[in-house]
């Protein structure tokens, strides 16, 4: 669904280096602290941007050549973006009628009501949970085949985000040809939703891994001065100085586990994962 | 371009109604408590000012990053900006023909009497004026964000109207033969004539415009 292959994208102080790949009928999520390059590369992969190097194929083609029509089959939401403040949700509905030739008015207005999201007030006086909700919703009723979210769940609740994530589970279980790229910095979203998962830190891609691998693979050593000489290095991702000790990422939880009984390896966690290999150093 | 075009008249049925009440209201009281309004500046004003009501739904579309957005969905760069000049045409004509009922009325009120044709043949040309602020708003609008293209208006106006005193200046000192020449060449044009010339030159600065709009965008990172 998308390839992006070796993108370089020059700032003034800022330059992003990145290589990733949605696969159809996955969920791939993009994390990283803000200003890593998370949005920078949904622009990029929707042609909003030129680039310095690399290429990009959304759906087969350049980003910035696709057809309305091949645009109609993309569902987008973007972190810091969406229709004007000056519209209300009644004028939306006959733009994106217009727009997109599946556009399910019924599903949308239903779904508008159930978020209690109000069809005669200004976007701009919307609440940002509101906001975020109508984003998602506009995105993932016109039969879009491929969704890129950048920050869906910015601002939502607990419950909101729940109901949210479960809209995407629903799109996905519609169409097993269907892909969705997403962007979160709330971890345990993207823990029960993606396939696999990549990790952006100050503009390169520093992990990729399968969801299942790091839920399941990876721990979280928790060594002292003494232990941590011992233990074996080899599988070691990043370390982190800590009070007590060490704290190491590992992409191989059972051997330390079985090798090492006397040492805490906890099981790893998507934000365990991001701390340390953003924060912690690598052998 | 459908789903653009019934954005921007949704826009404008939300935002731009209150203006055109302001615009009818203020047009008619000036022409009802000062005798000295002529009905023709009731059509020019409210012509011209609803015209340039396109400039600001390139504003709104501007408002919390909103452009980024639009660019997702099914449209291109370019049908974006054939939109925008489309509406423009659109608004202008509508403008246009809301100045002409208001400006028959009060024309009415006051019991002036002037012809139907040259009522309407002296009303076209602002038509033609809207549309030269229009070519010259809309680059402007696309390149700069609102606070720059304010000012970039500005001195837009500013340089239009230098060049065209220094003209007039200047022509004092031109020939006594080429000014006959020029002066002959529109007195024999007519007044529909020079409303042709009108038409066709506000339609070249529209072109004009349109291409650098194009460029503008083409180039635009959001």
């Amino acid at each position: 669904m998308l390839e992006i292959n070796g993108l370089v994208k020059k700032y003034k102080d800022f330059t992003l280096n990145c290589s990733m790949k949605v696969e159809r009928g996955c969920i791939t999520g993009l994390v990283g602290e803000n200003g890593a390059g998370k949005s920078t590369t949904f622009k990029a992969a929707l042609g909003l941007i030129n680039y310095d190097d690399g290429n990009i194929r959304l759906m087969g083609k350049v980003p910035s050549k696709l057809t309305e029509s091949e645009k109609q089959k993309i569902g987008v939401t973007l972190a810091e973006s969406g229709f004007s403040g000056y519209l209300k949700v009644k004028d939306i509905v006959p733009v994106m009628a217009a727009m997109y030739p599946d556009f399910d008015k019924e599903r949308f207005m239903s779904l508008c009501h159930k978020f209690s999201i109000p069809k005669d007030k200004y976007i701009k006086e919307f609440s940002t949970g509101m906001k975020a909700k109508l984003k998602v919703l506009v995105a993932i009723t016109h039969g879009a085949e491929f969704l890129l979210l950048d920050e869906p769940t910015t601002g939502l609740d607990v419950m909101a985000r729940e109901g949210i994530l479960n809209l995407f589970r629903v799109y996905m279980e519609e169409d097993e040809n269907r892909s969705i790229l997403i962007s979160s910095h709330i971890s345990t979203d993207l823990e029960g939703l993606c396939d696999d998962i990549y990790l952006i830190h100050e503009g390169r891609i520093i992990l990729h891994e399968e969801m299942d691998t790091l839920l399941n693979g990876y721990g979280l050593i928790k060594a002292d001065d003494v232990q941590y000489g011992k233990i074996d290095k080899e599988h070691i991702l990043s370390v982190r100085r800590t009070p007590y000790g060490y704290d190491c990422l590992t992409d191989q939880r059972q051997y330390y586990r079985e090798n090492y009984p006397d040492v805490v390896v906890e099981n790893g966690s998507l934000d365990e994962v991001i701390t340390m290999m953003t924060g912690g150093k690598s052998l | 371009m459908k789903g653009l075009l019934i954005k921007d008249i949704r826009l404008m049925k939300s935002q731009g109604v209150l203006l055109l009440a302001i615009l009818i209201l203020a047009a008619l009281f000036l022409g009802v408590v000062s005798s000295d309004v002529e009905p023709f500046f009731v059509v020019a004003y409210i012509t011209i000012f609803l015209s340039i009501f396109v400039a600001s739904t390139i504003s709104y579309d501007e408002y919390d990053n909103g452009y980024l957005f639009l660019m997702t969905l099914p449209t291109t760069r370019k049908k974006y900006i054939n939109e925008k000049y489309i509406f423009g045409i659109l608004i202008s004509i509508f403008a246009w023909c809301v100045g002409m009922t208001a400006g028959t009325a009060l024309m009415i009120a006051q019991s002036a009497k002037t012809g139907a044709g040259e009522w309407i043949g002296a009303n076209l040309i602002y038509i033609c004026i809207a549309w030269v602020f229009m070519s010259i708003m809309m680059p402007l609008r696309f390149k700069f964000d609102s606070e720059k293209a304010r000012y970039a208006n500005i001195i837009m106006f500013a340089l239009i109207a230098a060049v065209a005193y220094g003209i007039s200046r200047l022509s004092q000192y031109a020939p006594e033969n080429i000014l006959r020449n020029v002066s002959g060449f529109f007195n024999s044009l007519g007044n529909n004539g020079i409303l042709a010339l009108c038409a066709v030159a506000a339609a070249a600065a529209l072109l004009i415009s349109y291409i650098c709009s194009q460029r503008i965008m083409a180039k635009k990172e959001f």
